[in-house]
């Protein structure tokens, strides 16, 4: 019997001395990742939290979701790639696209996660001792980035559910854009403006960090957008007068590797010469890179051939800056292109309908593929500065100044050829706006601005309306159909999207 | 107490020593056959001196002339005799009918058959199918009623998809295995068949529950060979054979293939009679391929010491190149009686496994045009639209390396007659090596490699878990009670790390090492995960007069992979037994001589879900680029996956119904059951709102869903001989009903959950309240458009034309849109099943194995998916070519509206197989007795050697992935083959 006891003492003692530490022994914390609640805690820690949105800026679905969609809608692209590759990408050419479409999606998901991301570093840095000018240019940076994640938001999707915090609650609904507008879009820019260095000011390993001047250049976007002149000319007007920037004084050097973070470049964002997002890649110019021969991409994003033609009639030397071409020979290397994509496509009455181009605007010196990964995305170039200064003085009565910005435009573009792209000398508003017009889809090609540029001078459904365009539904797009469902119901679709 | 046992032990000495001493001997034999029983114990009563019979059945023993001696073994009545003076005493043992009851594998212990009480099949190891294969759940495959095993690769060391009782969760659907006590993490394709003692599945919630935690899958305890006493000897098992693709599939010649690019894009080919026309199957799959398995064991056994020893080799070389798989494994089995009271014992395995990753050329086999040759005219590759799979082949150089341990070293204590505690360590350790090397090449511009590439990757799980238990075993009257309490804990820790090169200063594979690589880039990642289990068991089964049989199981888990408020579970369980043709009413001549019926009722759990799931966490890694000369500055933000804090643990409640019975004195034996398994609160991955701000394609762990199971199971067996003619057939099969009966609407998710991404953004499953999880999803295929009439008939979408597939209208409102899109078909069998017999004449016996299962449809994928212009397969040949010539099959289109998702692409996969064939020769023993063999038998076996299916891939036994939403999507397999074998098994 006293065995027994013993044993069963023994047996006590050796369960309960385990159970005693048991939920120390459940407690297991992530391995090689920190449960969030204390990141970031100290002034570097908020740098790097930073550096975590701009990461952001290089996944392959913040711009229309990977393949350059909103470029292809326009009159200016077309899907391109061999026919069989990507096929649902026709359906944005096409505009036969639908809410359920995975691009769409992928694009509306990246950007709150962009959102998201800009939280960790507005809710913590604030709480950080450390630097006060730093900490104030982190939290500029942070609101640049959030408005402008929020910004593709509402022009993409109008209203949109708001978040205000990271994390986000459960059953939000969609918030009228003004207030989007009003509460974060334009104060975040507000503030970048008054707490970002100047482009010079930023030390040279910090090049590609938001400024000041890509700050007042957003907002120069955002009021033109809106219709707002009067602030668009102002802040176009403040990039100008800063002395910041001036053009590359070649057309196609303003996309080069050679002028990256370059004088004409705005917002851009940094990449490696990867071939792989981890290492610092960016694939959006392997994307529309020349499919075949050389294997520098799959082709996506052919330069349409109404757009080629017209930019052809009049020696436009914009053309040979943007549009690679068969046969071209570039860097030493001849264009062959990809040997199961016709040449030349016709329509049934023998017109052309394609020939097979790519975007130059996209190259990125090297043999390999993985070079076309080191593109620089330039977001806003100084051009586009000028242009939006020249078109909002125009709108503003003050036509003769718009005329100064316009011509330095296309007389960068002329360069050392005579007679072409004369200086613009009318200052009857109505026939510059045209001209603006015209001159903005000649030198932003590609860029991701002319489908936007269409729908806010409303000249969408004429241009675009035969490619299949309709008004009242395609002037936005469909708020992704899961985030419908999910909701139960709680956020509605945009009109006629149903 | 202790001086006390001293002085008995010394009178006991001395008692002894002066008595006087006799040489005894005897013969051992059976009462029936008088065959000499070899291993008899005899004990002499009162002590812990006895010996035991050898191979003759005799022994020799020096003995006290007044003592007795007991003679026991398994399977006969214990007789005790006394010595008496006698110098010879030869005695016959009678077969004990009672004693013979099997005894079976419960998890944490073991009970006789009768006094079961949940539904368990047992399958012995000269039950299981012998086949060649490196998993061996191969060999169950339509064995076990409940059991749906399929083999759907013929990639070699493929592991096979086991599902118990239908799909449980929409989450991970793996059965749990239990090696010899040790709880595998994933499948046993490790262990080599020829080391397995006996498989026991347990089935219903009252036998899983011991295994709660865990257990809601299924539970499948694996118990490795031991020797019992005066078992011995050394057997050595071999089997070659040779491996042929099982069928190919039809895809276009190079003519066909040019013919239909002719139909859809007019005048593309002028001159077809000129093109190449080349079969990428035949080109790349070789035939005749070796597949071998090998193992030598020892084992003996006396009173004290058990072993068991082996060591086994099995070999694939696999029918695509560069595909091979090897594997060596190890086994030790010993238990040491120390003291009477106290036993150590260890089971210990060993697997080093050496194994060449298949280059990936599943698919090109099949897509790669049909008019692109293989080589140039200078002999080097050619280019091929859709990959020149010979090409790939060639520099593909991945290779796999694993050593595995696992095993347990325990102790067993027995006190106070009845109790037995047991303490055992176990242990899994897997180590893991991958090494890729790519070189320089180039084929084409979509098929070449700038630069050659080293990647390397070390792997290591281990796995731990320290179990105490403590039994009770008594036979109190009429009442026998089993019980066992215990208390266990589990930790699992695995790391890895990887690191990448480029440009190499040679190929070859001396060089396959980061050193060899450029310094100028080089990439590495190191990462690991933890988790931890602790659980309290107990179980205690109670028989009355082996009529009334009840059984209750408790198991208490704590998880760390939920928060602590929802951390611990209760699983318990109940269960009934009647075993009424012991009752005294019962007519003892009657024709069903077993009658029992069993029910039970209980709960189970599922966490098998990565730990980190409950934590929102910040990573670092997420970069950005900066400066004039760009360089990689380190970001760190949320990792994209937020945490679910709630969650906690997935219930799976089972009730269950059963017959047993044997009929002509157990000639017939057959069992029926009925189940009914509801499993909640499903641990499951689903789309979160956009604006929580997770990213593209990421998911959140959530608790959501309801889904349930029910049918029948039964398995009737045959065994019979007439004079030297023996005979047997058994058939055995369940059906199952498979419906999501809620998917936690109320917590915020969508009323369906789709899935089923077929790789080119088309998703075709869908799991909504009412129907079996993620069933096939899309529009109805009524016909082909004929002519311009029915086109303005028939509501269709805007690009459908004269040719194209005729979508139903199926909503009935005049517009062809999403709407329409409807149940098109389900993965999951109505019904599977098996069946087997064998006769046998004397030394020679024939038997045969077939399995199948019938309801499910698949996915064909790779049919529609169709990102570039790759090859058809030859279904396409049949297409529409004008009014009239076809309602079934469109018109030649190289992608767009009819690759849309229908049931144009959903097959019937029910098969019925042939699964192994095998003629067996046992020489007879008369033949042996000059050279010493104990057994020695030959067999030609061939494997997969017919299947009838509809299903037009190379197999329809496609399984589910680890998420059931997918549901079975054909996205292209490695062939399966058929295999033609010859080996030999021999005792001695």
């Amino acid at each position: 019997m006293k065995t027994y006891k013993i044993y069963s003492l023994i047996g006590m003692l050796i369960i309960l001395s385990i159970f005693g530490c048991e939920d120390d022994f459940l407690d297991r914390q992530p391995q090689a990742t920190l449960v969030a609640g204390n990141f970031p805690a100290t002034g570097e820690e908020a740098v790097i939290a930073t550096n975590g949105i701009y990461n952001t800026l290089r996944i392959w679905g913040i711009y229309s979701g990977g393949f350059p969609l909103i470029d292809i809608m326009t009159d200016e692209m077309v899907k391109g790639s061999n026919p069989g590759d990507g096929v649902q990408v026709l359906n944005f050419q096409n505009y036969t696209f639908t809410a359920d479409d995975g691009n769409i999606e992928t694009w509306y998901r990246t950007l709150y996660l962009g959102i998201r991301r800009s939280y960790l570093v507005l809710e913590k840095v604030p709480e950080i001792e450390m630097d006060a000018q730093l900490q104030n240019r982190l939290l500029g940076e942070a609101r640049f980035l959030r408005s402008f994640f929020y910004f593709s938001l509402v022009q993409a999707f109008g209203d949109v559910p708001f978040v205000e915090s990271s994390e986000a609650p459960d059953g939000l609904e969609r918030t009228n854009k003004e207030t989007i507008y009003q509460e974060v879009i334009i104060p975040d820019l507000l503030f970048a403006i008054d707490n970002l260095p100047e482009k010079s000011e930023y030390a040279n390993e910090d090049a590609g960090r938001i400024t000041r001047g890509a700050a007042r250049a957003m907002l120069a976007r955002i009021y033109l957008f809106r219709g707002d002149f009067q602030n668009a000319a102002t802040y176009a007007l403040e990039v100008i007068n800063s002395q910041q920037y001036e053009l590359e004084d070649e057309f196609q050097m303003a996309f080069r590797v050679a002028t990256e973070h370059g004088q004409e470049s705005v917002f851009e964002i940094g990449a490696i010469p990867e071939g792989n997002f981890a290492l610092g890649g960016n694939q959006y110019a392997n994307t529309q890179g020349v499919r075949g021969t050389p294997n520098w991409g799959w082709g996506f994003g052919r330069p349409s051939y109404p757009w080629i033609e017209k930019l052809n009639n009049n020696n436009d030397p914009r053309l040979e800056g943007s549009v690679i071409f068969l046969g071209d020979t570039i860097d030493g290397v001849l264009i062959q292109g990809d040997g199961t994509t016709p040449d030349t496509t016709y329509a049934e009455d023998g017109s052309i309908l394609q020939i097979e181009t790519y975007n130059r605007k996209v190259y990125a010196t090297g043999e390999r593929s993985a070079d076309r990964w080191g593109h620089n995305r330039r977001v806003i170039r100084y051009a586009d500065v000028l242009l939006m200064a020249a078109e909002a003085l125009n709108e503003t009565g003050r036509s003769a100044e718009a005329l100064t910005y316009l011509n330095e435009v296309r007389q960068r573009a002329r360069g050392d050829v005579d007679g072409i792209l004369p200086d613009i000398t009318t200052t009857d508003p109505d026939q510059l706006r045209e001209i603006i017009y015209e001159e903005r889809t000649r030198e932003l090609a590609f860029e991701g601005l002319r489908y936007w540029d269409l729908i806010r001078t409303n000249r969408a459904e004429e241009i675009l309306g035969p490619l299949g365009f309709e008004a009242g539904k395609h002037e936005l797009f469909p708020i992704p159909q899961s985030e419908i469902n999910i909701s139960g119901g709680n956020i509605s679709q945009n009109p006629n999207w149903n | 107490m202790k001086k006390k046992l001293q002085l008995i032990l010394l009178l006991i000495f001395i008692v002894t020593s002066v008595k006087a001493q006799v040489e005894l001997k005897g013969k051992v034999t059976d009462a029936d056959t008088n065959q000499p029983i070899p291993g008899v114990s005899i004990k002499i009563v009162g002590s812990d001196r006895g010996t035991v019979t050898d191979l003759e059945g005799t022994y020799t023993l020096s003995i006290e002339e007044e003592a007795s001696l007991s003679f026991s073994f398994i399977g006969y009545k214990t007789q005790t005799v006394d010595v008496n003076g006698q110098s010879t005493i030869n005695i016959q043992l009678e077969e004990d009918i009672e004693t013979l009851d099997e005894v079976v594998v419960v998890g944490y212990g073991a009970i006789k058959k009768s006094d079961l009480t949940g539904s368990i099949s047992s399958i012995e190891a000269d039950e299981m199918i012998k086949a060649p294969a490196a998993d061996p759940m191969q060999s169950l495959q339509g064995k076990v009623a409940g059991l749906q095993v399929l083999n759907g690769s013929g990639r070699p060391g493929a592991e096979s998809n086991v599902r118990l009782r239908g799909i449980t969760t929409l989450n991970d659907n793996r059965v749990l295995y239990v090696v010899d006590g040790v709880i595998i993490e994933g499948g046993i394709g490790f262990l080599n068949s020829n080391d397995i003692e006996s498989v026991e599945v347990l089935k219903d919630a009252s036998s899983k529950a011991i295994y709660g935690t865990r257990g809601a899958n299924g539970v499948i305890l694996v118990t490795t060979k031991t020797a019992e006493v005066g078992e011995g000897g050394i057997s050595l098992s071999s089997e070659y054979g040779v491996e042929n693709i099982a069928n190919k599939i039809g895809v276009m010649s190079g003519p066909e293939f040019a013919n239909y690019i002719n139909d859809a894009e007019p005048g593309t080919y002028n001159n077809i009679s000129a093109l190449p026309n080349t079969d990428w199957q035949d080109e790349v799959l070789q035939n005749w391929q070796p597949i071998q398995t090998h193992t030598i064991s020892a084992k003996g056994a006396t009173e004290k010491l058990s072993y068991y020893i082996s060591g086994g080799y099995f070999g694939q070389e696999g029918i695509v190149p560069k595909s091979d798989f090897e594997r060596m494994t190890f086994k030790l089995n010993t238990s040491y009686e120390v003291k009477p009271f106290l036993t150590l014992g260890t089971n210990l395995t060993g697997i080093n496994i050496n194994a060449t990753n298949p280059p990936g050329v599943v698919n090109s086999l099949i897509r790669a045009w049909p008019i692109n040759a293989p080589y140039n005219d200078d002999g080097t590759f050619g280019e091929v639209q859709g990959s020149n799979p010979l090409a790939a082949v060639e520099f593909n150089n991945s290779t796999r390396n694993e050593l595995r341990a696992l095993g347990n070293f325990y102790a067993e204590v027995y006190f106070l007659e009845s109790f037995q505690f047991r303490s055992s360590y176990q242990f899994d350790i897997i180590n893991n090596k991958n090494r890729s090397f790519t070189p320089e090449f180039f084929v084409a511009p979509l098929q070449q490699n700038e630069e050659s590439n080293i990647n390397i990757g070390f792997g290591e799980s281990r796995n731990w878990i320290f179990e105490n238990t403590l039994s009770y075993n008594k036979e109190l009257g009429r009442s026998t009670i089993n019980s066992v309490i215990g208390y266990t804990a589990q930790e699992i820790n695995s790391e890895f790390i990887s690191g990448g090169r480029r440009n190499l200063i040679g190929v070859d594979p001396s060089l396959w090492y980061l050193n060899a690589g450029a310094s100028d880039y080089q990439v590495n990642a190191n990462g690991g995960a933890t988790s931890a289990l602790t659980s309290i068991l107990f179980r205690t089964n109670y028989a009355y007069d082996g009529r009334y049989l009840a059984t209750l199981t408790f198991r208490r888990d704590g998880s760390s992979k939920f928060g602590r408020n929802n951390r611990y579970a209760n699983f318990p369980a109940i269960a009934l037994g009647w075993n009424i043709s012991n009752e005294n009413f019962y007519p003892q001549d009657f024709i069903i001589n077993n009658l029992k019926l069993r029910a039970s009722y209980g709960l189970n759990g599922n966490q098998n879900i990565p730990g980190d799931d409950q934590y929102s966490r910040i990573g670092s890694g997420i970069n950005s680029v900066f400066g004039f000369n760009e360089s990689l500055i380190n970001g760190a933000s949320f990792v994209d996956s937020p945490g679910n804090p709630n969650l906690r643990w997935e219930t799976t409640s089972e009730y269950d119904i059963g017959i047993e019975f044997d009929v002509l004195e157990s000639r017939l034996q057959g069992e029926f059951d009925y189940y009914n398994r509801t499993t909640s609160d499903i641990l499951v991955l689903l789309d979160l709102p956009g604006y929580a701000g997770a990213g593209a394609f990421v998911q959140q762990r959530f608790n959501a869903a309801t889904v349930n199971n029910n049918g029948i199971e039964f398995a009737l067996n045959w065994v019979d001989e007439i004079g030297d003619f023996t005979y047997g057939f058994g058939v055995n099969g369940f059906t199952n009903n498979n419906e999501v009966t809620d998917l936690g609407e109320d917590i915020g998710i969508a009323d369906n959950i789709i899935s089923g991404d077929l790789g080119n953004g088309q998703r075709v499953t869908f799991t909504e309240v009412g129907m079996p999880i993620g069933h096939f999803y899309g529009y109805k295929v009524a016909g082909i458009f004929q002519n311009d009439e029915q086109l303005n008939e028939f509501p269709r979408l805007s690009q459908q034309g004269v040719g194209d597939f005729i979508y139903e209208d199926v909503n009935g409102d005049g517009v062809l849109n999403d709407d329409d899109k409807t149940f098109i078909g389900s993965w999951i069998p109505d019904f599977v099943y098996g069946f087997n017999f064998s006769v046998g004449f004397k030394g020679l016996n024939i038997s045969a194995d077939f399995a199948g299962q019938s309801g499910n449809s698949i996915y064909n994928g790779k049919q529609a998916v169709r990102p570039n212009l790759v090859n058809f397969e030859d279904r396409f040949l049949d297409r529409w070519t004008g009014e009239g010539t076809s309602n079934t099959d469109p018109q030649a289109s190289l992608t767009g509206i009819n690759y849309q998702p229908s049931d144009y692409f959903v097959e019937d996969a029910s098969f019925f197989k042939l699964r192994t064939l095998t003629v067996n020769y046992q020489f007879l023993r008369t033949l042996l007795d000059n050279i010493n063999f104990n057994s020695i038998s030959v067999f030609v076996r061939g494997t997969n050697l017919f299947i009838w299916t509809d299903y037009s891939g190379y197999t329809p036994e496609i399984g589910s992935g680890n998420s059931a939403l997918g549901g079975v999507i054909d996205n292209g397999v490695y062939p399966t083959t058929r295999v033609l074998s010859t080996g030999l098994n021999m005792t001695f």
